[in-house]
């Protein structure tokens, strides 16, 4: 069983001061650590499980800048056996609709029975990459995957909806599965396997290697075009209780006694 | 600044291929005699299933366990070294356990909460999933020197991440602020530039992880030239002290600075503290590093202070079980009483008002013992930077 | 401008929210740009939600058939395309849900339409759309335009607009778009319904909601403490399920439950939208966050910023006093 999972390493902002870069166009980065995109990394373990389980070779792709490499290195300390990375400045910039071409053209050249992805980048949010990337090869997709079985040639999985509904779909291989968090426990990649395995080739390839030209890639390929990024408005928002964590808390405690609960 | 995450992994070599030790050989496991001291003297066998002897003798008779994910009881170890200190064959059994994490950290297998705090040394340079640039706030109303980009550093205040992090043990780093003030100590700190030290790192059998942060944090004190370092946990200190290959300068815990600033006459109390006092000896101060006698010089010296020892102290202490990785691992099938809740119930029993340590662990898990052992209100726990701050 | 076409999403023979959400949007971009508002409704046995739909738009498009029993985008998908390439409207809307996340992308490609998902906003600029959506967790507002597309593409965030009754009162139109059999490379197979767990959240006037800031599993004590304090029950974000910390029926958002408790407590929670979709209709809303740019804080009435386990600890203190 051939799988190619798709990786993008992501700024962990979850409690940092997020700072506009002076073009508005992007975030300032310094400073923020870089990590695998939460989804992807649940993704990645749901591959080396299957490998595991049923023999089988795992590759994984990223676009991104060099970086990036990092997270190919810790896939393959965790046990992939092949890392690509689209690595063309030509290719960076992109919406999710170049992102995705660019993986399809170098997924479309590769042998793959089963295509993960995480469901959705922490950074962008698009949702958007894995269906595209789908259509584009011409596979079957499925989203937000919370449960999967390889069967003969087939794939059942659960899709999560709405409420924690879970649909069941099966589908023909190959196919492009996104995968949800929660659906398994992911491994810890050592420091020392991935020394080791930055030993071991990452394959690169350019947007020519791709066979992409210039207005197929990145910005200049995008469907929709990135006008400025902004801080959201305050809005109105909660009223803030102030002072030491005692204080406040006396505060709270009296709002929530007015209101009945304490 | 400099971060651990931003160094890329090929700053060290790994090790290179040949034979593979047996468990046997590379732990010298041949020269046990299985006469059990031991497990007689670990604290942790009494409640859970961790029988250190049984271990050294699998490896004796045959391969050995692949990791502790085969043998779970490995990671309820909190590394408190009386089995390897007891040995009379010079067997390191500790060494062993610490070992058989490795291989389970290595395959991937390393418990869910073992993973998270990896993962976040490696990219935050701390274990508690703290953002790297909170690292300072401990010290937001304070004033705390930062040193500057290649500033010389005479005497580094080692912070340590619990101290820095935990809202608890920062009361601890600010008391022991207030008494270098006082004592009128000229010191600098790395502000948020510091990275975890790796001992927790270490013990929990991540060596790759461990030579990354020793190298990063080399580096970082020979850019600026440290000369002596106070650290604010004996477990940072432990660490500088033999697991860095060569000494990064003279360490030192605050408990043995507040001594020698009190012999030397700099520090002074003006205050005194009423209350009887006892003291919990942290495994990594006491047994591991013999420092007995500063901390309660430091106890004594404090106007008011009532002290009396512990039936089990110095060598003899009871271990908090808060060290070796467990802080982030409950231990396999736990019986019996926790030994942090017998520690308070005995210093309840012995009429004190105040139990007191001298490590971030030890605070954390006598603390919590508190309430776990019903003993609230009947006894509180302080640091020994804390206690001596009450009387300035 | 042309129409402005809204997909309608339904589930159990009920109209999801995000389609009056939608539909109420739809109404202010075709008035400003002087054109329709078409709902596209693809149901089996859906004539009455059909009706529903009239006063909301100029026209309801229908497909009733067999085929579209169940949910499958590899049916939807070409049907769909055929529509909008018939009528080649300014604009489509889907919900930005398991069910639009799982089709507009494979649309825009059989289209070869530029998408923009998962929209807090879209306004009519000039001669052009111009949409708005969140990144890094809502800390940034991101503006996309859509080029010189004839046809734009978007999912829209469910609870972004409110919704309002419509009085529009269109016609049905019944559409006769071939519906092909349901495909062999992608069969719907069943819905599986979460399993009750032993608390229903959804049934107590006080629920305390941890998130990820929560750091370890150990910390829940002194949460459960604070919760019994208030007699409500522990609930939670999702990363908390993902770590075993809490079981899924503990989950509050969009992939979990819907509460509307009198008081909800988030501690710890960053506020993304998939959580906010399960609390926002708490009648009172207290967030406690490290971050004071936490969105949370938006969704919240009172908050306080600063150390968890310094806050819960002084105000199970606090509450405690009070009682006393
Ligand atoms: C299809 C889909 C469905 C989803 N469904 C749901 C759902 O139903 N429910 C849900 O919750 N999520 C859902 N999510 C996930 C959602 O996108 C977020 O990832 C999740 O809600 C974030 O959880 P969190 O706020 O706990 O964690 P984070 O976003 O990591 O936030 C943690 C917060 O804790 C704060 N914090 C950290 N330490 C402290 C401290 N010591 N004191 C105070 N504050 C602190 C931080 O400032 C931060 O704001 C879904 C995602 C997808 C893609």
């Amino acid at each position: 069983m051939k799988i190619v999972v798709c990786v993008k390493q992501v700024p962990d902002t979850a409690e940092a001061d997020v700072k506009l870069g002076s073009d508005g166009r992007g975030i300032e980065m310094e400073g923020l650590p870089l990590q695998i995109n939460e989804s992807d990394n649940y993704a990645l373990e749901e591959s080396l499980l299957i490998k595991e389980d049923r023999d089988g070779e795992v590759t994984v792709i990223t676009l991104g800048p060099e970086s990036a490499d990092e997270v190919l290195r810790m896939s393959m300390a965790k046990g992939a056996d092949e890392a690509v990375r689209l690595a063309d400045p030509a290719l960076e910039g992109g919406d999710a609709w170049a992102v995705a071409l660019a993986l399809a053209k170098a997924i479309g050249g590769m042998e793959y029975d089963l295509v993960l992805t995480g469901c959705m980048a922490s950074d962008d949010g698009m949702t958007q990459v894995g269906v595209t990337l789908a259509e584009m090869l011409g596979v079957p997709h499925a989203t937000y995957v919370t449960e999967m079985e390889i069967g003969d040639g087939s794939v059942t999985v659960g899709r999560e909806l709405e409420g924690g509904l879970v649909e069941r779909v099966e589908m023909s291989l190959p196919a492009v599965v996104t995968i949800q968090t929660g659906i398994n426990e992911p491994r810890y990649a050592s420091i020392m396997g991935i020394a080791k395995a930055a030993k071991r080739e990452i394959h690169t390839k350019s947007a020519a290697d791709l066979c992409l030209d210039a207005g197929e890639a990145g910005e200049a390929g995008s469907r929709t075009k990135l006008l400025k990024l902004d801080y959201p408005p305050a809005g109105e928002g909660a009223e803030i209780l102030d002072g030491t964590p005692s204080e406040a808390s006396a505060k709270l405690a009296n709002v929530l006694k007015e209101k009945g609960f304490a | 600044m400099p971060r651990v995450a931003a160094r890329g992994p090929q700053a060290f070599n790994t090790r290179t291929g040949g034979h593979m030790p047996t468990l046997a050989e590379k732990y010298e496991l041949l020269a046990c005699i299985q006469c059990g001291r031991c497990t007689a003297g670990c604290p942790v066998s009494l409640r859970t299933p961790l029988n250190v002897r049984k271990l050294v003798y699998e490896g004796q008779i045959g391969p050995g366990p692949a990791g502790a994910h085969e043998r779970p009881q490995a990671w309820s170890c909190t590394t408190c070294s009386t089995c390897t200190e007891r040995c009379p064959k010079g067997v390191k059994p500790m060494e062993l356990l610490i070992g058989l994490r490795g291989k389970s950290i290595e395959r991937g297998k390393a418990l869910p909460a073992v993973r998270d705090a990896l993962e976040s040394t490696f990219k935050h340079g701390n274990p508690w999933g703290r953002s790297r640039d909170k690292r300072a706030e401990w010290a937001d109303e304070l004033d705390v020197p930062i040193a500057g980009e290649g500033e010389a550093i005479p005497l580094l205040y080692y912070v340590g991440c619990t101290p820095a992090y935990d809202p608890r043990v920062q009361d601890v780093a600010r008391a022991l602020v207030r008494l270098l003030e006082a004592a009128g100590v000229t010191y600098s700190t790395f502000g948020t530039a510091e990275s975890c030290c790796g001992n927790e790192v270490k013990r929990m059998g991540e060596e790759g992880l461990f030579e990354l942060l020793v190298e990063g944090n080399r580096e970082l004190f020979a850019g600026h030239d440290v000369g002596s370092i106070v650290t604010g946990s004996p477990h940072c200190m432990n660490t500088f002290l033999k697991e860095y290959g060569e000494p990064v300068g003279e360490v030192v815990h605050y408990s043995q600075l507040l001594a020698r600033l009190l012999d030397e006459g700099r520090l002074e109390f003006k205050g005194s503290v009423e209350k009887k006092v006892t003291y919990h000896d942290p495994c990594f101060l006491g047994k591991h590093n013999s420092i007995f006698d500063e901390p309660r010089s430091v106890l004594e010296r404090i106007p008011g202070v009532e002290f009396e020892e512990l039936d089990r102290s110095r060598e003899r202490a009871l271990c908090c079980e808060g060290g070796g990785g467990r802080m982030w691992v409950e231990a396999e099938e736990e019986r019996g009483e926790r030994l942090a809740d017998t520690r308070v119930k005995d210093a309840v029993d012995l009429g004190a008002d105040v139990l007191v340590t001298a490590c971030p662990f030890c605070l954390l898990t006598l603390e919590d013992a508190v309430k776990t052992s019903g003993c609230e209100g009947k006894i509180e726990i302080l640091d020994i930077a804390e206690l001596a701050a009450l009387a300035l | 401008m042309n129409d402005v076409l809204v997909l309608a999403e339904h589930l159990n023979g009920e109209l999801k929210d995000v389609t009056f959400e939608m539909l109420t949007h739809a109404r202010v971009l075709a008035d400003a740009g002087g054109a329709k508002v078409a709902a596209v409704l693809f149901g089996s046995g859906v004539g009455d939600l059909a009706e529903k739909l009239t006063a909301e738009a100029d026209e309801v498009l229908v497909r009733d058939h067999d085929g579209f029993a169940n949910y499958n985008s590899a049916v939807y998908q070409p049907v769909l395309a055929d529509v909008i390439r018939g009528r080649e409207p300014s604009v489509v809307m889907i919900g930005h849900t398991a069910f639009g996340v799982d089709l507009a992308p494979s649309l825009s490609v059989a289209l070869d339409a530029p998408l923009a998902t998962d929209l807090i906003d879209l306004a009519v600029e000039g001669t052009d759309l111009v949409a708005t959506r969140q990144t890094h967790g809502g800390k940034v507002n991101e503006r996309v335009g859509f080029g010189d597309a004839a046809v734009r593409l978007v999912t829209v965030r469910p609870a972004a607009f409110a919704p309002q009754a419509g009085s529009r009162g269109g016609s049905v139109i019944a559409l006769d778009t071939d519906v092909p059999q349901e495909p062999a490379f992608r069969r719907f197979v069943e819905y599986v319904e979460a399993a009750a767990g032993d608390v229903d959240i959804t049934k107590s006037d006080v629920v305390i909601a941890i998130g990820r800031g929560i750091k370890e599993e150990e910390n829940l004590a002194m949460i459960n403490e604070f919760a019994e304090l208030l007699g409500g029950v522990v609930a939670c974000s999702r990363p908390v399920v993902d770590a075993g910390w809490l079981p899924k029926d503990r989950q509050v958002g969009s992939s979990g439950k819907t509460v509307k408790p009198k008081l909800y407590v988030a501690i710890g929670v960053s506020g993304q939208f998939q959580h906010v979709a399960g609390m926002k209709s708490a009648e009172t809303i207290v967030a406690i966050n490290k971050d004071p740019k936490a969105p949370i804080f938006q969704a919240a009435h009172f908050g306080i910023v600063g150390d968890l386990m310094k806050v819960v600890p002084a105000l199970t203190e606090k509450i405690t006093e009070l009682r006393a």
